[in-house]
């Protein structure tokens, strides 16, 4: 591996290594790189290595449960059973568990642990905007996800979690998730805004003067009377939930950065994927965030064209397989092979564009596009297999 | 039923990589030609819409990129401010409110309001003030996020009229609500892969618009068909067929491509077959084997929509 002294640097020479090193591994990307199977796969290996491993995804495609033996991923944690592996040949050293991530109820245990009384509790989990909010909206999801992480972290049952974090388009938006929820609810606007409101009550407009009645009333306007008063409630809320919230967050956001941390950006070589893991690499560069690794996702072989003539591969054909038309078949294989080839050149070029863009000090693995689906341990398996091999580049 | 082209509001939605954004860019050139005034919106997005016009980047002001074809990359903090003029009216009352520091930061701090300040102004264009009014365009087509995402965004009126008071605010929502779950005049373009995992998740997309959301779906567009070169009954011997080469075979790399392609077709009839369970008009779009899409692409993917 080529040192360097940028920070975040990795020095792991494969991800093999990445998990060996760290406590938490969190895959981050795009939607449809593959991002939950290659967290899954991770999670495997690390197991059949001996670990105790919990792997946490949100919202997974069914088949993921399926291929780890599991009828459906639930929001509690499900062991995979240690005839599974040996089904696969694999040897459960260790232990595999798959959780799924549920925003409200996350939401929910966090209120249920930190509101000051009863009383509150009750008054948030009963306030409708907080009903919605904990369940569905944006932001919350990505936030949740770095709560139950914190959470279960703490959880000696484990030695390793492989947290996937939500798809977005707007990449980080995990990262900055604590942090924006502090400034939500905790910045000098609200802070002025919750003056102007008394407790379980109304707005007190002579608290806060002539102007910003008149800014509360405009708006009042506009959100209708009442709205206001229910967000006022809503704040509130999670103000007192939160009580010091601004250093929890701190905490959150701090573990984020610690060494045990390990961060692995997904994607494929379609070329916005690769803009995206580009954009990616530099936000968590930019957040002094650690880059461990790259996994770049299907990437097509360039398969050779055939030298000999046509006549001669058509008798070659024949020879093995009699069954297939020989002039037909030969024909549909040259135009597979020609866009298997289009497909190899491209990515060829988009992996070189990434490499050249992210350079040496971040671990860049590919995976080869896979001839199926994922759809039990043993496809999990190969693709580990292809993420813990040492790139070339590391080994030169 | 009105066709694709003659109804009023049209949302893209699907996962991430289906190829949202091409679909909606094709839609627009489609519409256009018809003669229908169109705004093709994307909600904030990393805009890659320009490189398939091959125009300058699209940003938060409209432009013009072909005849009666405009486009536009809403941004929250844009459409929060026409919205609130809007509503508003007064230029100086809206720069004494929605600039307010606090207010501004508050807005910020809502859930929800920035999703439905995008929404309400794709909303307006399309239908303009009053019950019945008609918007600058015949036709807006919304390239909506990713799904997860997406879904939330089209939750939001929903949950404004659940939660809002009467007033304004409630009463936008209940408009634009209507205008989303009317077939008659709007729904949502699905689209989706002949793949495995994409077309299983669809199916759970469609449920979701469907039952929970109560909207129109008017049309499923299954991207990037690979043209089908082998039977089925070819298949199983192509599969096999690397397998049973020899060393330095002349056919080795041939066979290797062929027997990919032929799972892939397989996959492909199987995936269209588990698509068949969704009521909907289907369209599909081919497969082009181009790094890069651009204008005379989306073209000619447009003319699946004529």
């Amino acid at each position: 591996m080529v040192s360097s002294s940028n920070a975040g640097a990795s020095s792991a020479r494969s991800l093999a290594d990445v998990l060996a090193s760290h406590r938490v591994v969190v895959t981050v990307g795009s939607g449809g790189v593959g991002k939950t199977t290659t967290a899954a796969a991770l999670a495997l290996h690390a197991a059949s290595e001996g670990r105790r491993v919990l792997c946490l995804t949100i919202d997974p495609a069914r088949r993921l449960a399926n291929s780890l033996g599991l009828d459906e991923m639930t929001v509690d944690e499900q062991e995979v059973p240690a005839s599974l592996f040996e089904r696969y040949g694999l040897e459960p050293r260790g232990q595999l568990y798959a959780m799924m991530l549920d925003t409200k109820r996350t939401f929910d245990a966090l209120v249920g642990q930190y509101a000051s009384s009863p009383d509150v509790r009750e008054r948030i989990l009963g306030n409708r905007i907080y009903q919605y909010v904990a369940g569905s909206l944006a932001g919350t999801q990505e936030y949740m996800a770095m709560e139950k992480l914190h959470a279960v972290r703490q959880d000696p049952r484990w030695d390793l979690i492989v947290l996937d974090t939500p798809p977005t388009s707007n990449a980080l938006d995990f990262l900055d998730a604590p942090e924006r929820l502090v400034d939500a609810i905790d910045s000098p606007a609200i802070r002025w805004f919750l003056q102007a409101f008394e407790g379980a009550g109304k707005f007190s407009f002579n608290l806060v003067g002539k102007g910003a009645a008149f800014l509360l009333r405009s708006l009042g306007k506009f959100t209708g009377t009442g709205f206001l008063e229910q967000v006022a409630e809503f704040v509130t809320g999670i103000n007192d939930l939160f009580g010091g919230f601004r250093e929890r967050a701190a905490e959150v956001s701090g573990a984020l950065r610690s060494p045990e941390v390990a961060f692995v950006v997904v994607t494929s070589p379609a070329p916005l994927a690769i803009q995206e893991a580009i954009f990616f690499s530099d936000r968590l560069r930019e957040a002094g965030m650690r880059r461990d690794a790259i996994v770049l996702n299907g990437v097509h072989e360039l398969l050779p064209e055939p030298q000999a003539p046509t006549r001669e591969l058509e008798a070659a054909l024949r020879r093995v397989e009699p069954g297939l038309e020989p002039e037909r078949v030969v024909d549909g294989m040259r135009r597979a092979l020609e866009d298997e080839r289009l497909q190899g050149v491209a990515d060829r070029i988009e992996s070189e564009r990434l490499h050249h863009r992210v350079g040496d000090e971040v671990l860049l693995v590919q995976v080869p596009a896979l001839e199926e689906d994922v759809h039990d341990l043993g496809g999990l398996a190969r693709i580990a297999a292809h993420l813990v091999t040492p790139t070339e580049r590391a080994r030169a | 039923m009105p066709s694709l082209l003659d109804h009023r509001f049209l949302f893209v939605v699907g996962k991430g990589g289906v190829g949202k954004t091409t679909v909606a860019a094709s839609l627009g050139l489609a519409a256009a030609r018809k003669g229908k005034r169109t705004l093709v919106a994307m909600v904030n997005a990393k805009e890659r819409l320009s490189s398939l016009y091959e125009c300058p980047p699209i940003t938060d002001k409209i432009t013009n990129v072909a005849p009666n074809l405009d486009a536009v990359n809403m941004t929250p903090a844009a459409a929060l401010e026409e919205y609130g003029m809007m509503i508003l009216k007064v230029r100086t009352l809206y720069q004494a409110v929605f600039e307010n520091r606090f207010v501004r930061a508050f807005l910020r701090g809502t859930p929800g309001i920035e999703a439905w300040a995008m929404l309400g102004k794709a909303y307006f264009h399309a239908m303009g003030h009053g019950p019945e009014g008609r918007g600058d365009y015949d036709l807006v087509i919304l390239d909506a996020p990713a799904t997860g995402h997406g879904l939330e965004m089209l939750r939001v009126p929903q949950v404004i009229v659940d939660v809002a008071p009467p007033g304004l605010l409630r009463r936008e929502a209940e408009r634009a609500l209507s205008l989303f779950r009317d077939p008659q005049r709007a729904g949502c373009v699905v689209v989706t892969l002949p793949e495995g995992m994409p077309a299983h998740e669809t199916l759970e997309l469609h449920e979701a618009l469907t039952k929970d959301l109560a909207m129109p779906v008017p049309a499923l567009v299954v991207n990037q068909l690979l043209p089908k070169l082998f039977e089925s009954g070819e298949r199983p011997l192509l599969e096999a067929l690397p397998a049973k080469l020899d060393e330095g075979s002349p056919i080795a790399s041939l066979a290797k491509a062929g027997r990919i392609r032929a799972l892939r077709e397989g996959v492909q009839e199987t995936s269209l077959a588990l698509l068949r369970s969704i009521d909907a008009p289907r369209v599909t779009l081919p497969r082009l084997f181009e790094p890069e899409l651009g204008r005379a692409h989306v073209e000619s993917l447009s003319r699946a929509f004529d």
